[in-house]
């Protein structure tokens, strides 16, 4: 069977191909798809998703050597995300289905970045923990099956990738933060103590840490103007190592709660170096297996979608033309 | 019309104080540096309208959606709006900026300097400034 894959909840317009579990092709709208049209994608707009959506589901077809008639259905995410976004995915995915005749499946954004681990091989066994941590989201699911999930922990305030931007807007870094504290994190060693929060059962919280840092900075900058330039790569090392520590706390506490040792990681926040350094070595201290999905499947991609619409073609799940987008979808 | 907040406890009373000078007005603009409390004070004043969601920063996600009791029980929707990320107006009109600022519901608007110029005459601006103590002082024009 052949099925298309849409993401359109936030940034990116997203495509992709699968046949028979198998992802053929996995396409983000960027510069190299919007050349063949022509014209510029701009970096926030659902104008943007309008503009991107049919090249980049031609894209996809095209590299999947799949032709539109050939396809069996069409999945779609119906939420979480910004409404304005959402809506341009679900009205193509509509006309598509109908002009197709073949039948439509919604998706969670959410369920997607969980089910992104079933893309490829190693495939974590159920139940297993994924902790998905992006820029919007921070939360810990436990996954008895496919189609089966629970949020055991979510953020109170900020999600964690917000915690790196935010920081590094103190800091003086570029937005998106994250990948340049990464990098500088490298050079650096975890010196400044910056406080994990107390908050109760598996949720997190992120907004006082940032608030934290400021006051801290703020201290030290008045005692030397300097002091965020001399000491940069320590500070990106803090930082990171504190909101890591943060992540990873909650997530033991959760494994030992449950008794699981399947251990996941989804979301933007996954490409994270030393978030995937600390995993593993965690894994090894407490016996965890422990799964992060290859990079293009970590940010939000239309892949993780057509894996999640796949597990519902296969339980005959299918929405009729009455669905409408839900920007506030909740998990399943 | 001008507050000290010295700590959290503080933060429901001065909700409702915000509410009560805003009367009928629906458009709440939130100015303050980073950490200064922004959000914090929009997840005050989403409790004290007894919103039962987890009110969550949107940052990301630009516009998050709440529903709340109306004085009748009815049900009605705010929306928390983030404009942070941003960097030209043109990309606020496309997520639909104008439809809210000029539409009924309830809006909390971070980070909307931006948009300054196209805010209705009669938005509620609330300007929260850190002091030396950390105590906070704000500001309802």
């Amino acid at each position: 069977m052949h099925l298309l894959a849409i993401e359109s909840s936030c940034d990116d317009t997203s495509a992709a191909v699968l046949r028979d579990g198998e992802i053929l092709s996995n396409c983000i709208a960027n510069q190299t798809a919007h050349a063949e049209y022509g014209g510029v994608v701009p970096e926030v707009a659902s104008r943007a998703h309008q503009m991107n959506i049919i090249p980049v589901v031609d894209l996809a077809l095209k590299k999947a050597g799949v032709q539109k008639e050939d396809l069996d259905a069409i999945a779609f995410t119906r939420g979480p995300g910004l409404l304005g976004s959402l809506l341009v995915g679900v009205s193509f995915t509509k006309a598509f289905a109908m002009s197709l005749d073949i039948p439509m499946i919604e998706v969670n954004h959410m369920n997607a970045h969980v089910l992104a681990h079933f893309a490829e091989d190693p495939k974590p066994a159920f139940p297993f923990l994924c902790l998905t941590v992006s820029g919007g989201h921070t939360q810990i699911v436990l996954v008895r099956d496919y189609l089966d999930m629970e949020v055991i922990g979510t953020t109170i305030d900020d999600a964690a990738g917000e915690a790196f931007d935010k920081t590094g807007k103190i800091l003086g870094l570029p937005y998106p933060a994250g990948p340049h504290i990464d990098r500088l994190a490298k050079e650096g060693q975890p010196v400044f103590p910056f406080t994990e929060p107390r908050i109760e059962g598996l949720d997190f919280s992120f907004s006082g840490l940032k608030t934290s840092i400021l006051y801290y900075l703020q201290k030290r900058v008045k005692e030397n103007p300097d002091f965020v330039k001399e000491n940069m790569a320590d500070i990106c090392a803090s930082v990171q190592s504190r909101i890591i520590s943060i992540l990873l706390n909650k997530l033991v506490k959760a494994a030992e709660q449950t008794g699981i040792k399947e251990i996941a990681i989804a979301g933007g926040v996954s490409a994270n170096s030393g978030l995937r350094r600390a995993l593993q070595e965690k894994g090894k201290e407490l016996g965890w297996n422990t799964y992060i999905p290859a990079f293009q499947y970590c940010t939000d991609n239309a892949g993780m979608i057509a894996v999640a619409g796949y597990r519902k073609y296969l339980a005959g799940e299918f929405v009729g033309q009455d669905v409408t987008a839900e920007a506030r979808l909740k998990m399943t | 019309m001008e507050l000290i907040i010295k700590e959290l406890d503080a933060l429901p009373d001065a909700a409702q104080q915000l509410l009560d000078y805003a009367g009928d007005r629906n458009i709440f603009c939130f100015s303050g540096n980073l950490g200064a409390g922004k959000t914090t004070f929009i997840k005050a004043l989403c409790a004290h309208l007894d919103v039962r969601e987890a009110v969550t920063s949107p940052t990301y996600s630009l516009i998050n959606e709440y529903t709340y009791p109306d004085d009748f029980g009815n049900e009605k929707v705010l929306r928390h709006m983030d404009l942070y990320r941003l960097n030209q107006p043109e990309e606020a009109f496309a997520i639909g900026l104008e439809d809210y600022l000029y539409g009924d519901d309830l809006t909390f608007i971070e980070w909307f300097e931006i948009v300054e110029d196209w805010l209705p005459d009669d938005a509620v601006i609330i300007k929260i400034e850190m002091l030396p103590d950390s105590s906070r002082k704000m500001i309802f024009l």
